[in-house]
């Protein structure tokens, strides 16, 4: 059975400054519901079907994405601290205008041709995944009172189980609007949102280029009780 | 060692589109009986969701979970009219559970995944069970033909009832 999670740790539904939330969160109580096979099983070989895609956004020489090079190394955990080998990570961000690939996203700022910024990774047996990329820019929120995005980075991740999937994002250290992000910030417990704040790892021990940034993503399950019902 | 699960975060406006993309037909080669479950997602002020992520889970035609022939797990996103699709094996029934797909939705502004299950009948089954009886018909399909029909509302009258694991 997976323990149930304490709520200051996970984001609050609804949030101010936030308006859809106010339109797309349930506003009944969620129902708490016995744990079976059925929710505590899931896709077997998920990386067969969801394999690799792409695990360098940044490019080289005349195809160098704009933007400081960075080495995302993100490691995929379970309750019990144990690496998930074999979890499926997607990863997406803006380049370093603060623009998304994505056709919805029509706000004036410049297209990077050569950032694409979505990838899919796999992890090995020590759970992690390594992503080169550019670290992606602060951007407004349209329609609203002076929101601007932190700097961060999309995650989707698959666990080992249905109820183990998890999608969340990645800030950066130091970033003054980390303070004040209304989606970090809806995170009451302050540890619990220092933990969704990668690390920059020293520069004297990664490579010459890039920043690299140490993230760990714990997804739920224990791997020590992993019989189901 | 015990760890706190991440917090978890909302998908955001600009999930891309390739994610989603050729993952809602878990019936290729699989036996059973071939539905389709579609239905149409709206929020409070009654609009449809576009671009909407649903995930489905769900055993085989004979209640499995663990039938290398049938994957069992489906994405697909919701057209501009919020409606999303799958063709599937309708699910056996497994242990004093009753034929059920499990779903989970992902969209900005939804600051968690919400989990929801669609059941085919009102059949005994704990989950449905844990359900407030005035709100238990919101999680039964519309049987049309082969289409089982399950929309979800997330927010306002008729809503939709969401589970917390």
């Amino acid at each position: 059975m997976l323990r149930r999670r304490d709520p200051a740790t996970q984001s609050e539904g609804t949030v101010a400054g936030y308006a859809q939330t106010f339109q797309r969160f349930p506003s009944q109580p969620l129902v708490k519901r016995p744990q079976t096979r059925s929710e505590l099983s899931g896709p077997a070989h998920l990386a067969r079907r969801l394999g690799p895609v792409r695990g360098d956004l940044a490019g080289h020489g005349a195809k160098r994405a704009i933007g400081q090079l960075i080495n995302i190394r993100a490691r995929v955990v379970d309750e019990d601290g144990a690496p998930v080998p074999g979890a499926v990570v997607e990863v997406w961000h803006c380049n370093a205008a603060g623009k998304y690939i994505h056709p919805n996203d029509t706000r004036d700022a410049p297209i990077d041709p050569n950032f694409y910024g979505a990838a899919r990774l796999v992890a090995g047996d020590s759970g992690l995944v390594e992503l080169r990329t550019i670290k992606p820019g602060a951007y407004p929120v349209p329609d609203t009172d002076g929101w601007w995005r932190p700097p961060h980075v999309h995650f989707g991740v698959w666990g080992r189980i249905w109820l183990s999937r998890l999608v969340t994002q990645m800030f950066f250290p130091g970033e003054p609007l980390n303070e004040v992000d209304p989606i970090l910030n809806a995170i009451r417990d302050p540890q619990a949102r220092t933990r969704c704040i990668a690390k920059l790892m020293p520069t004297t021990k990664g490579p010459a280029d890039a920043l690299v940034y140490d993230y760990q993503i714990v997804v739920r399950g224990r791997s020590a009780s992993a019989s189901l019902p | 060692m015990s760890l706190i699960p991440t917090g978890e975060m909302t998908l955001g406006p600009f999930f891309p589109r390739e994610f989603a993309q050729d993952a809602n037909d878990l019936s290729l080669g699989a036996k059973g009986e071939v539905i389709e479950i579609t239905g149409r997602i709206t929020q409070l002020d009654g609009k449809a969701l576009d671009n909407l992520v649903v995930e489905i889970w769900q055993a085989d035609g004979e209640g499995r979970f663990d039938n290398p022939a049938f994957f069992g797990w489906g994405r697909a996103a919701t057209d501009a009219d919020g409606v999303y699709r799958f063709r599937t094996i309708k699910p056996g029934a497994i242990d004093g559970r009753a034929p059920h797909v499990n779903l989970l939705l992902l969209y900005s502004g939804l600051m968690r995944q919400l989990q929801t299950t669609m059941f085919f009948s009102a059949a005994a089954d704990p989950v449905l069970d844990a359900v407030p009886a005035d709100r238990r018909q919101r999680l039964i399909a519309k049987q049309e033909g082969s289409v089982y029909r399950f929309d979800i509302r997330l927010r306002g009258e008729g809503e939709t009832p969401f589970f917390d694991d």
